[in-house]
């Protein structure tokens, strides 16, 4: 397969091209069969530096690409940034100058103010890999989900993705519905009116009731993380109405059973709100699986990226 | 060495209340003292400046009644100094400066305070607005009356709303006794709390919270309300929205004592500009959807946005260079005033000079009781030099501001600031 020519950093989907996305979903695969053999690991980045640096906690994502750097090879540090005080913007710039002189190679970016990784990669030669940024993009689990897809779709084309919950507030459905969307899927909205944005892109369709979502027949249900303390802020009444009218419950289930419709979730799920514990146990959830492509898929990415040679950008 | 007392301007496109036309205009000791068709005004007395106005547009200082200069209180991002000297060569020749300082301007003491530092700073005549309440916040009314003694002529909370329906009404029926304009940042603070860009299509695709028009029409039409009510002049600053303009338009027809200015960024660009997160063009109110430019244009042309006024608002580079949300809203607009207004607005065709001049030189003054100047015989010289033909680099040299935040800089912008006069001084070229 033709290799596109290497960017330097990861921030969104948005600018990502078809024929990119298409050899990131493709360069995965090896990496993933690579899982399956005692010996996980391949030299590619041997000798070059990844620094993980999350303003906000993360288990999961932040172990997903220390272990994917670590199966190439590469030396993986985790710069601790001070959970206790509120970080200030204007120390963001301060700690891209400490990066800079440690020379590191890739940098994997969370912050909870949506931009943060776009800024840092215009001030510094490393590679940035957006892990997250505010509500504006996770292009990984975009590239995770869509790999996941692919995997029970061969064919995207056509197949019908429905987005369940909290949009308005979260990266991970902005970059899945846009990278579903880009690969020909149709995309659908259901939630409470308070979390669908009123503006959308006009190809995201929504629903106001699971009934009607469920006569659109999905092929796949992605179910967002519900934040709890939303309900205090008057998005909706209460987490148990939530579930009710939002949520999978174990009759919703039985339907999806019955259609064969596969679930896919971000993580952590919360259960009795997003789900009931059944759905872990379905055999078409694909939770699990969608963890263990993220490391494929984040090996792809960090193969596939290059970090810049200049001292400074922009 | 000591100016010349006579200038003669040779052959330029004088454009003021009376129209444009093309003549020889001659100042002498701080007056306009002839005005004559092009080569008809004889020989050239002896010791004139002889100017060039071949090619060039000759109109009155621009006066902008929306300018954030920071002194007293943040001279790291402003002073009098460097704030008159960016609007000079932005050709502005007076300006109202908001009372958002540090202490705020809402007593006498401090309005004195204002008007002895700009004669100290400034080359150019800077007039303080008042705080409508005390210290801005929106609880208790400022000393009205004794600033009002001391010559203001307009009180604004801005960047802030008066939340308190109760006592802006308040605040008209007892400013109204002095004939003074009460001037409103007109948005609804629980709206657009968190927010940080126009809700939209863009703000959606960026992740950033949004600050919706209605937070803006619903505050105008209260406000209005409360004109009509009162009887009090009114004036919008900076609207931004077709809606909240719409507004506007209702209340003047009914014959509410209501005025309104729109920015130049507002007339410029639309909330696309902020597709890269460039803090520079993050502002309060928002830029706005392309239908909401069309309509200020508009609005200008057929009358309803009476003023254009800059609200310009320094900022120094720790705070803007961040992410989006945390930085401050404000753009700095003073030294690319008109060159950026050319360029961009009227060699586009979205406005004519004689709009630009009426409501940008000659209708804030009106508002505010203040002389209107122009090119007739013994009128006091104020006058600005455009040359439409050459081009302003913006480079960080060329800023004279403070502000980090012009968001112009690193563009050519056709058009140039040739010359400026004030009285019997040249304070430009």
């Amino acid at each position: 397969m033709k290799v596109p020519p290497r960017k330097k950093d990861l921030i969104d989907i948005r600018s990502l091209s078809r024929e990119e996305v298409e050899y990131l979903l493709e360069s995965a695969k090896p990496f993933k069969e690579l899982f399956s053999q005692s010996v996980k690991k391949v030299p590619t980045l041997q000798g070059k530096s990844v620094l993980t640096l999350f303003y906000e906690p993360s288990t999961r994502t932040r172990s997903s690409f220390e272990i994917a750097a670590k199966r190439l090879s590469a030396d993986v540090t985790n710069f601790a940034v001070s959970t206790s005080a509120v970080v200030k913007g204007e120390s963001i710039l301060d700690t891209v100058d400490t990066l800079q002189a440690m020379r590191v190679d890739y940098v994997i970016v969370r912050h909870q103010a949506s931009g943060v990784p776009g800024l840092i990669a215009r001030h510094t030669r490393a590679s940035v890999l957006n892990a997250g940024d505010g509500w504006h993009a996770h292009p990984t689990q975009a590239l995770l989900d869509a790999f996941t897809l692919r995997e029970v779709h061969p064919e995207t084309a056509g197949r019908r993705v429905l987005i369940v919950g909290d949009l308005q507030h979260s990266r991970v459905a902005r970059s899945t519905s846009r990278i579903f969307h880009m690969l020909g899927a149709e995309v659908a909205a259901l939630g409470p009116g308070t979390l669908v944005p009123s503006h959308r892109p006009e190809w995201l369709r929504t629903f106001s009731n699971f009934e009607a979502a469920f006569a659109w027949r999905p092929d796949v249900i992605y179910l967002l993380r519900v934040q709890r303390e939303r309900q205090h802020d008057q998005f909706f009444p209460s987490v148990h109405e939530y579930h009710h009218q939002y949520g999978v419950t174990a009759e919703r289930l039985n339907r999806i059973r019955g259609e064969g419709i596969h679930i896919m979730h971000p993580g952590p799920v919360n259960r009795g709100v997003e789900l009931v514990d059944a759905v872990m146990d379905y055999e078409r959830t694909l939770i699990n699986r969608q963890v263990e492509n993220g490391i494929a898929v984040r090996m792809a990415v960090l193969y596939w990226l290059k970090p810049g040679t200049e001292e400074r950008h922009g | 060495m000591a100016e010349p007392s006579i200038t003669w301007i040779q052959g330029a496109t004088v454009v003021d209340s009376e129209g444009s036309r093309e003549a020889d205009v001659l100042f002498c000791d701080g007056k306009v003292r002839a005005v004559g068709a092009v080569g008809a005004m004889g020989d050239v007395p002896e010791g004139a400046a002889v100017v060039d106005g071949r090619g060039r547009i000759l109109m009155p200082g621009l006066f902008d009644m929306n300018a954030h200069l920071r002194e007293p209180g943040r001279e790291d991002k402003e002073d009098m100094a460097t704030g008159s000297a960016a609007a000079v060569q932005g050709g502005v020749t007076g300006l109202l400066a908001m009372p958002n300082t540090d202490p705020p301007v809402d007593s006498a003491g401090m309005v004195q305070s204002v008007t002895d530092l700009a004669a100290a700073k400034s080359p150019i005549p800077i007039f303080p607005a008042g705080c409508l309440t005390k210290s801005r916040a929106g609880a208790e009314m400022a000393a009205i009356g004794e600033m009002a003694c001391l010559g203001v002529k307009l009180l604004t909370d801005d960047p802030s709303p008066v939340e308190d329906a109760q006592l802006l009404r308040r605040l008209m029926e007892y400013a109204r006794g002095f004939d003074l304009i009460v001037a409103s940042h007109a948005t609804t603070p629980a709206l657009v709390r968190g927010g940080s860009v126009n809700e939209g299509e863009v703000g959606y695709f960026l992740g950033l919270g949004g600050m919706p028009s209605m937070a803006e029409e619903i505050a105008i039409f209260r406000d209005v309300a409360i004109a009509r009510h009162t009887g009090c002049r009114l004036h919008i600053q900076h609207v931004s929205s077709a809606r909240g303009l719409e507004v506007i338009r209702r209340a003047k027809e009914e014959g509410i004592p209501v005025t309104c200015e729109a920015t130049p960024l507002h007339l410029i660009f639309d909330d696309s500009a902020v597709c890269g997160y460039d803090t520079r063009f993050k502002m309060d109110p928002p830029l706005r959807a392309v239908e909401d430019r069309e309509a200020l244009l508009e609005g200008l042309r057929d009358g309803t946005v009476d003023v254009i006024a800059s609200n310009h608002a320094p900022h120094s580079v720790f705070e803007k260079n961040t992410d989006f949300a945390s930085a401050p809203f404000g753009a700095s607009l003073f030294d690319t005033l008109l060159p950026a207004l050319h360029h961009h607005v009227l060699a586009e065709g979205g406005l004519s000079l004689e709009i630009l001049v009426e409501k940008f030189c000659l209708a804030p003054r009106r508002l505010l009781g203040l002389p209107e100047p122009g090119f007739r015989e013994e009128a006091a010289v104020d006058a600005v030099l455009f040359n439409p033909a050459d081009g302003t680099e913006v480079s960080q040299t060329f800023l004279k501001s403070r502000g980090c935040n012009n968001p112009f800089l690193g563009q050519t912008l056709q058009g140039r600031v040739e010359g400026v006069w004030l009285g019997e001084k040249r304070l430009l070229g």
